[in-house]
């Protein structure tokens, strides 16, 4: 009974940490000038293929490295580290370091968008992950 | 120094090795023939240090019996003058040459000439084991360069002791040939034919018992690690204390990758690396300032300059000045330890990349990159 307590107590802060993270960063996105946000547009920028800079005729995407399914492991495209899921429900240490956030956008949208994310589309991807 | 046995009267068979001393020559043979097909792989070096120990500890007991074993091993009982030598030699070429029952003139010679090697071969391995390896009982007492020098010496001897053997060995068909008697037979039952009027030796079972405990005990214990191992939890032969660490370093580099200890590129490449950070090899890294002066300061200070490990003291060495190598792989060491690697390997799956190091590293993570803590994982394509 205690146990089931304390994993719930942890589940709910651990739930009510990631929402505070995610609900600051959204607000800080408008004032960068983001209008609302979209989970399905979210969804869509997930699902989008950019051309490969270094290998014509390839694409890169967020499933590249995160894998197809959210909720599961991935797989770095390059040195084949295997990346922790990438859905909150499956990994409760996800949404909940908004430094972590904020380099992780930078490093992979440079990566697979060749640009960095505008405040738009880092609010409409959070809005589509918090869900997942 | 013993007297030429007369060669009539051969109808009795007598004791002439005892057994401790039979005991100690094939061991002396059968570590003498490990270490040398060891020694070709630096991934044996668990087991090329442990007949090196059984070798040295042989060498220990022999000496001890030279002076208070049984009569045919005594160091007197085969301590000939130069002028007997080659008499012996010169009695061999024109047929008359006397039979010995022990040792004759030259196989004396031969017998200190490779139990001195031998020891010289067990010291310098100890001054290898210490100052390259950091192991060892003079681990922390001799300095790496001494150890590295040691390491030229100690294969010089070994060599030199091989060829000894060549000629113990030659001496041995050679003589069991012109007195037609085997003495390779001699060696495993102790038995040579000679009248009843020569001085007969003991056996020493029990201390032939006590050799043979310490062997098998020692090499149980050393190897249980091996017979305990899982393919989850795999053996390492070699644990050193923890290299220098950082929590930032660790979470920073690791995100990615196995978390490149700085000991394996110098500080020159660190700092490059570092200050690059924009576009590590096509990502942006994206750290702040802070982190960036943290890391760097981690890394400079350890890199392979500090000679932390083996691996420092090779890949700084193999480093010309002026070059600042961004990939350990790169680097002539990494290229040469790594030349004899099967195609096969990095192409599989299970290996994938060169920078996957823990896939035959078993102490990648650590950074120590031991020589023995390695092995070929099975391929999935073997699978």
């Amino acid at each position: 009974m205690f146990k089931k307590l304390s994993l719930l107590l942890i589940l709910t802060w651990s739930i009510s940490a990631q929402a505070a993270v995610v609900d600051e960063l959204l607000s800080s996105y408008k004032s960068e000038g983001a209008g609302n946000f979209s989970a399905s547009n979210g969804e869509a920028l997930w699902n989008k293929d950019f051309p490969d800079p270094k290998e014509p005729g390839k694409v890169r995407n967020c499933s590249t490295c995160h894998g197809k399914n959210l909720q599961a492991k991935g797989k770095h495209a390059s040195t084949g580290k295997v990346i922790d899921p990438i859905a909150p429900s499956a990994n409760k240490e996800r949404l909940t370091d908004a430094k972590f956030i904020e380099k992780w956008f930078k490093r992979n949208c440079k990566w697979v968008l060749g640009r960095e994310c505008t405040p738009q589309e880092k609010g409409d991807f959070l809005t589509f992950l918090r869900t997942k | 120094m013993a007297t030429p046995e007369p060669a009539e009267s051969k109808h009795l068979r007598i004791l002439v090795w005892d057994l401790p001393t039979r005991i100690f020559h094939w061991f002396f043979v059968l570590c003498f023939t490990i270490a040398w097909v060891t020694s070709e792989n630096d991934r044996f070096l668990y087991e090329h240090i442990y007949v090196g120990y059984v070798f040295f500890g042989l060498l220990v007991f022999r000496f001890l019996w030279g002076w208070i074993g049984s009569y045919y091993a005594l160091f007197r009982s085969f301590a000939y003058d130069w002028p007997s030598v080659t008499a012996y030699l010169k009695g061999l070429l024109s047929g008359k040459a006397s039979r010995h029952l022990g040792h004759n003139p030259a196989g004396g010679w031969a017998i200190f000439a490779m139990l001195i090697l031998g020891l010289l071969v067990a010291i310098t391995g100890l001054l290898v084991l210490g100052g390259e390896e950091g192991h060892g009982p003079l681990k922390g007492i001799v300095s790496y360069e001494i150890g590295a020098a040691a390491k030229e010496v100690h294969e010089i001897l070994a060599s030199t002791m091989l060829f000894i053997v060549f000629l113990h060995i030659s001496g041995v068909v050679f003589e069991s040939l012109f007195h037609k008697e085997n003495l390779i037979w001699a060696m495993i039952t102790g038995f040579k034919p000679a009248s009843d009027q020569v001085i007969k030796v003991r056996v020493y079972a029990l201390i032939a018992v006590i050799m043979l405990t310490a062997i098998l005990g020692s090499a149980t214990l050393y190897f249980r690690g091996y017979v305990t191992q899982t393919d989850a939890e795999p053996f390492i032969p070699f644990s050193s204390p923890p290299l220098p660490s950082n929590a930032t370093w660790l979470t920073e580099c690791g995100e990615c990758h196995l978390a490149f200890h700085p000991t394996l590129l110098p500080a020159r490449s660190w700092q490059l690396m570092m200050k690059q950070q924009d576009d590590h090899f096509g990502d942006d890294l994206s750290l702040d300032e802070e982190t960036i002066k943290e890391i760097t300061e981690f890394m400079v200070a350890n890199a392979a300059e500090s000679g932390l490990s083996e691996a420092a003291h090779k890949v700084n060495s193999s480093v010309p000045v002026g070059k600042s190598p961004q990939r350990i792989t790169e680097t002539k060491y990494w290229k040469k330890k790594h030349e004899e690697i099967d195609d096969k390997y990095w192409k599989d799956k299970i290996i994938k990349t060169k920078t996957n190091c823990g896939a035959c590293h078993l102490d990648a993570k650590t950074g120590w990159f031991e020589d023995s803590n390695m092995r070929l994982p099975k391929l999935v394509t073997e699978k």
